[in-house]
């Protein structure tokens, strides 16, 4: 049998490598140093305590962020103010790679937490978004270069979650369901979340894709002209909403007409179209490009070499998502933020 | 702007770390004999980072390095025959026999000089930067330091020197978790070097050190952007050195096991082997035709290096300053 917690218990997980790729010197995305997203965590655990969750299960990893919440959570507790959350960090052994995520990620869920609260960027989320089955995420951006989180304080994404894991918003109210896209090769089975990008690059290399001039095809979930990064690039042509039945696809050209787009912080290049269409659910297209490499949400993951064919389906059962906004409009609607403070004021 | 790498390219990045690699491993065996006289540190493991920075580089522009400087010093284009002469303290060497394993400079390929005082490339850097810069030259300046060097308040100053004076230097920082025995876990503060970019004003960056790949964009984004004048910045590698801090230390202070594991997963040769292979770029036998090379290469540097002559009383007062 597995373990299910009874009081409510929030997961979180924070990438420790988020927010410091290639794309630092390519563009003017800054450095996400690891002491901002403790702080990040410490407004989260505040926001959690103030509504009362109990419990938080915490991915551990090796540079730093659970060392430095144990810091900070020792100097609050010192201090006597307002209480946190007990936080448990989950019991795993570590591989400093994107396997610690899937695995936290695995035994939160099998512990039953409400919500597993996401710090990092489309690509953490993208790695969550595998292993979270129905659990609900609330996503934040830690760093400057994300479509799929939440660029948003900490503090409401932390009341928002700390709603619904109390049960004082229930989820059907809170959440919304998001699209994914699977890519599919005779030995692949990957998902993205907001884009796949094939990029002409031969190598892996740095991972992020940074250079315009060498994307040949991408397919999306959605397309915001207020979003940075590669989906900008759809969303120029033609805008895709988050809860549109439908994705799109472009294939850029080097000469010809383009569009102006927003593909990186302080980074707005125009990028030549080829041609571009809707993408309907559950239809694969074929990836045409034969040499390079393709990104998932960003990061090159798969390189091309011309044996082997590869599809992108648009599904419409991705993760659920709490929207943040709607949540705590709820939560005012249903007099969840009323206290009293005369009998909650200690004597 | 992407840059492709070429056969050619690949062939010469696996050449390099291949001879950096029969180069240490060679040293670890002849070391133990007790015929090299001083201290050597070795730098296998770490090949894909001097490699990957080196490739961005020509002659023109400059490298610092550090004690662990046999890997800086190969990828930069310093003969490794006549550092072999060098680290056994013959004529023959680089600087002549006199100054060993940590004092390999070749001014001739823009190699500053290994470097004894831990930290002590930062200042450097910053000279032949500014000189570079008024000269109005388009060359850039590497410094490599490691995890325990961060901490020197050299880095530090020179971090601030090049980002006040928009000098032309990398910052190039290779974090192998250690500093002698002390885990970088106790002695650096911020967990991730490349977090202090942003202190100086300049772009920080972490990157794969098992991965040639990833190091040679990275490096090459940063140094493109030093050369167009963009200014300094700061690039984080993660990797592990195979052997002790120097040749002789018992590495009681590392887990069972931890190096074996990285060579069978990790190893930045066997990765560079296998992704260029099963893509079709390099056959195998190109790859066992350098190993072949490289291994007479290196097997000849020691025969000569024990047979050459080494400095006589004559030669200890020729070469103590440089007139310029
Ligand atoms: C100024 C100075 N302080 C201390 C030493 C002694 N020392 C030699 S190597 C070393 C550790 C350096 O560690 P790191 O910078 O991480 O380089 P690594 O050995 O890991 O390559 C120390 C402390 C020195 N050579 N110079
Ligand atoms: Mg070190």
């Amino acid at each position: 049998m597995k373990h299910i917690h009874t009081i409510p218990s929030i997961g979180i997980v924070a990438n420790p490598a988020s927010g410091r790729d290639i794309r630092r010197l390519t563009s003017k995305a800054l450095v996400f140093p690891t002491v901002e997203k403790i702080n990040m965590i410490e407004r989260l655990l505040g926001a959690f305590g103030a509504v009362g969750v109990e419990h938080v299960m915490m991915m551990p990893d090796m540079v730093g962020i659970a060392a430095g919440l144990i810091r900070a959570i020792d100097g609050h507790r010192a201090q006597g103010l307002q209480p946190w959350p007990v936080v448990d960090f989950v019991p795993m052994p570590l591989t400093d790679s994107p396997r610690d995520t899937q695995e936290a990620v695995r035994r939160m869920r099998a512990a039953g937490v409400a919500v597993i609260v996401v710090l990092g960027g489309d690509g953490t989320h993208r790695i969550v978004a595998g292993e979270c089955g129905d659990t609900p995420l609330a996503t934040l951006s830690s760093g400057t270069n994300n479509a799929f989180p939440d660029l948003r304080e900490p503090t409401l994404t932390g009341l928002a979650a700390g709603l619904v894991a109390t049960g004082a918003v229930p989820v059907s109210e809170a959440a919304r369901r998001n699209k994914l896209l699977r890519v599919r090769g005779s030995k692949v089975d990957e998902i993205a979340l907001v884009d796949v990008c094939v990029t002409r690059q031969m190598h892996l290399g740095a991972r992020a894709v940074w250079d315009p001039a060498t994307i040949a095809e991408l397919f999306v979930t959605f397309a915001e002209p207020d979003a940075i990064g590669l989906s900008s690039i759809a969303a120029m042509l033609e805008p895709v909403g988050r809860e549109a039945p439908r994705g799109s696809w472009v294939r850029c050209a080097t000469s010809g007409l383009g569009v102006l787009a927003p593909i990186a912080p302080g980074l707005v290049t125009p990028v030549g179209i080829d041609e571009h269409g809707l993408l309907a659910p559950g239809r694969p297209m074929q990836i045409r490009t034969e040499q390079g490499c393709i990104a998932l949400d960003g990061e090159r993951e798969i390189e091309l070499n011309g044996h082997q064919t590869y599809s992108v389906t648009l599904e419409l059962d991705g993760p659920l998502t709490l929207d943040v906004p709607a949540t705590l409009a709820a939560a005012v609607r249903r007099g969840a933020m009323v206290r009293d403070l005369i009998r909650s004021a200690a004597p | 702007m992407t840059k492709t790498l070429t056969r050619e390219d690949l062939l010469k990045a696996y050449r390099t770390m291949r001879t950096i690699r029969e180069f240490e491993e060679r040293l670890h065996t002849d070391f133990a004999t007790g015929e090299i006289p001083g201290f050597v540190h070795l730098y296998a493991g770490e090949e894909a980072s001097a490699t990957g920075v080196c490739m961005n580089l020509t002659a023109d522009d400059h490298i610092a390095s550090t004690h662990r400087g046999h890997g800086h010093c190969i990828a930069k284009g310093v003969d490794p025959v006549g550092m072999m002469a060098e680290i056994w303290g013959k004529k023959t060497g680089t600087c002549k026999g006199k100054g060993g394993s940590m004092h390999i400079a070749d001014l001739s390929v823009g190699m500053l000089g290994a470097n004894g005082i831990v930290g002590g490339g930062g200042p450097l850097v910053c000279g032949t930067a500014l000189a570079a810069k008024l000269r109005n030259q388009p060359f850039v300046s590497v410094c490599f330091f490691g995890d325990g060097a961060s901490n020197q308040g050299t880095i530090f100053e020179a971090m601030n020197l090049a980002s006040v004076w928009n000098l032309p230097v990398i910052f190039l920082a290779e974090n192998n978790g250690y500093a002698e025995a002390t885990s970088s876990k106790f002695s650096v503060a911020c967990d991730n070097i490349a977090d202090r970019a942003s202190a100086f004003g300049m772009p920080g960056i972490t990157v794969d050190g098992f991965d040639f790949f990833a190091v040679y964009e990275a490096a090459g984004a940063a140094i493109d952007r030093a050369r167009n004048g963009g200014g300094p910045s700061l690039v984080e590698v993660k990797l592990s050195r195979y052997y002790g801090h120097f040749e002789g230390d018992q590495q009681t202070y590392r887990a069972a096991g931890e190096v074996q594991n990285i060579r069978d997963t990790k190893d930045c040769l066997m990765q560079f082997a296998h992704r260029v292979t099963s893509s079709g770029e390099i056959a195998q036998a190109e790859l066992d035709a350098i190993d072949a090379e490289v291994k007479a290469l290196i097997d000849g540097s020691v025969v000569k290096a024990k047979s050459d002559p080494k400095p006589t009383e004559a030669d200890l007062l020729t070469d103590v300053y440089v007139s310029y």
